[in-house]
């Protein structure tokens, strides 16, 4: 059928993107953009890091101001119909109408789902013994741009905190908590990042951060007390910690909470094709859906894995079986501690790498690993690298990095 | 269109590299160099790729 009117659930990275693939591929149409956000599309990888990082506007590499603007992206050209502020509640696909917050529905041909997710709350699994009571402690998160700036001001006057969650986000806002000055636990069962990224790059990282203060407890499953005007944090194992504030990174959650009733989800989660479809009229992308990838269907809450499955699911909408199939190529960033680390390929990748090249610099250093699925993982820490020759690594072997030899052109 | 580089906020990630070859590379030190500024016609598209996948919006668009 001949789409006039697409309706895009979502203003994130995901949603932009989706806007901007349908008009380059021709829509011209009717499109309305609905975001729960108040504000235009921003970069949230920004916000544990620059932001985060930055003592009185000026970061860790001297960017002055700038640090406060780095999450800020360049205004929109789809000329979609902004509502902005506004929730979708709901959802009638039969009658193909999203029914809005406050009342009110947008009648879609097409529907774009990109309503991405929220951060789990350690209190919203205490029950009644958490969050409704009075001495509990306020439980920080770090998911939108008023969580940031509203972390930044409690920063300002260095209270010690708690980071609960070992994540790359729970040591991403554990470095930056440290780099203002603050006396820094963090809460991790596991040695942190080791889940996400494998044990030797989770070392470097841990070392890192432990020389420049970090102190890591373990000890099970944490749990929030009150304790006057700061929070004291209880784990299983017994161990009590007290700070000035707490500071949860445990995870987020898909925002799907509109779709109940839809029949779209599949055993609670929304699971799209390879072009992103969930039905020929609707798609979804980015944080919220759950893709398939060489290492099984999963949601892939990344920057530019956002970015490609929204390109992905424009297509999917408007071409159907003739657009490309999502083709996941991971890239990962994080930066803490004094180290940046760039990845290419699946992680977590097990055990030593099986390539090494030092940089100029000390700390800096080029890794390749060889996975058991004949795939390669590479990852630059402190090393500056274009991310296509950090892929050929990757994919190729080390023999990519040689320039081809004279003789040979 | 313009291709404008904010050279000090750049972090080379190189997305906008693998976004638009034909338009600009990172040189071996790592910095971007935007080797075809003016785009129109089928470069534009490529272009408006490189500047959206930036993490943090080191490029912009600028109306020539």
């Amino acid at each position: 059928m001949t789409m006039r009117r697409i309706v895009v659930v979502g203003n994130g990275i995901a949603g932009l993107t989706a806007c901007d693939s349908l008009r380059s591929a021709g829509f011209d149409g009717e499109l309305t953009i609905v975001g729960a956000e108040r504000h235009h599309p921003y970069s949230r990888p920004a916000l544990s890091k620059a932001l985060l990082h930055s003592v009185d506007g000026t970061s860790v590499n001297g960017k002055g101001d700038d640090a406060l603007q780095a999450h800020v992206l360049p205004a929109p050209t789809h000329e979609a119909e902004e509502l902005l502020g506004v929730s979708a509640t709901g959802l009638d696909v039969e009658a193909r109408r999203v029914l809005l917050d406050g009342g009110g529905g947008l009648p879609y041909d097409g529907l774009v789902i990109a309503s991405g997710s929220r951060a789990k709350r350690l209190a919203d699994g205490q029950g009644a013994a958490g969050p409704h009571q009075d001495d509990s402690p306020r439980e920080f998160t770090l998911r939108t741009i008023e969580d940031a700036i509203l972390l930044r001001e409690r920063l300002a006057s260095r209270p010690s905190v708690i980071v609960i969650g070992g994540g790359p986000l729970g040591m991403e806002v554990a470095s930056g908590c440290l780099h203002v000055g603050c006396e820094v636990t963090l809460v991790s069962d596991a040695k942190p990042l080791s889940r996400q990224l494998g044990g030797h790059l989770a070392s470097l990282f841990t070392a890192a951060a432990v020389r420049r203060g970090l102190r890591v407890v373990g000890g099970g499953k944490a749990r929030l007390a009150g304790h006057g005007a700061g929070a004291r944090v209880v784990l299983a194992d017994g161990t009590e910690l007290e700070a000035d504030l707490v500071v949860t990174a445990v995870g987020d959650e898909p925002n799907i909470g509109w779709l109940a009733g839809s029949n779209l989800l599949t055993e609670g989660s929304l699971r799209v094709d390879s072009r992103g479809r969930l039905r020929p009229e609707i798609v979804a992308a980015g944080d919220v859906a759950f893709f398939p990838t060489r290492r099984g269907v999963q949601r892939v809450p990344l920057w530019t894995s956002a970015i490609d499955q929204a390109k992905v699911a424009a297509a999917g909408l408007l071409q159907g079986d003739a657009a490309p199939e999502f083709n996941f190529q991971p890239y990962f960033w994080t930066e803490g501690f004094g180290l940046s680390l760039k990845s290419v390929g699946f992680t977590p990748v097990e055990g030593a790498p099986d390539y090494c090249e030092p940089g100029r610099e000390d700390g800096s250093v080029l890794l390749r690993w060889d996975n058991p699925d004949g795939y390669g993982t590479a990852a630059a820490v402190n090393y500056r690298i274009p991310i296509p020759k950090l892929r050929r690594l990757a994919d190729a072997g080390p023999a990519a990095l040689r320039p081809v030899s004279p003789a040979r052109v | 269109m313009r291709i404008e580089l904010d050279r000090p906020r750049c972090e080379g990630h190189g997305l906008c590299e693998e976004a638009a070859p034909q338009l600009m590379h990172l040189d071996d030190d790592g910095e971007l160099v935007i080797d075809v500024p003016e785009v129109d016609g089928p470069d534009l598209d490529a272009a408006r790729s490189a500047v959206r996948v930036c993490p943090v919006a080191a490029l912009r668009l600028a109306a020539a």
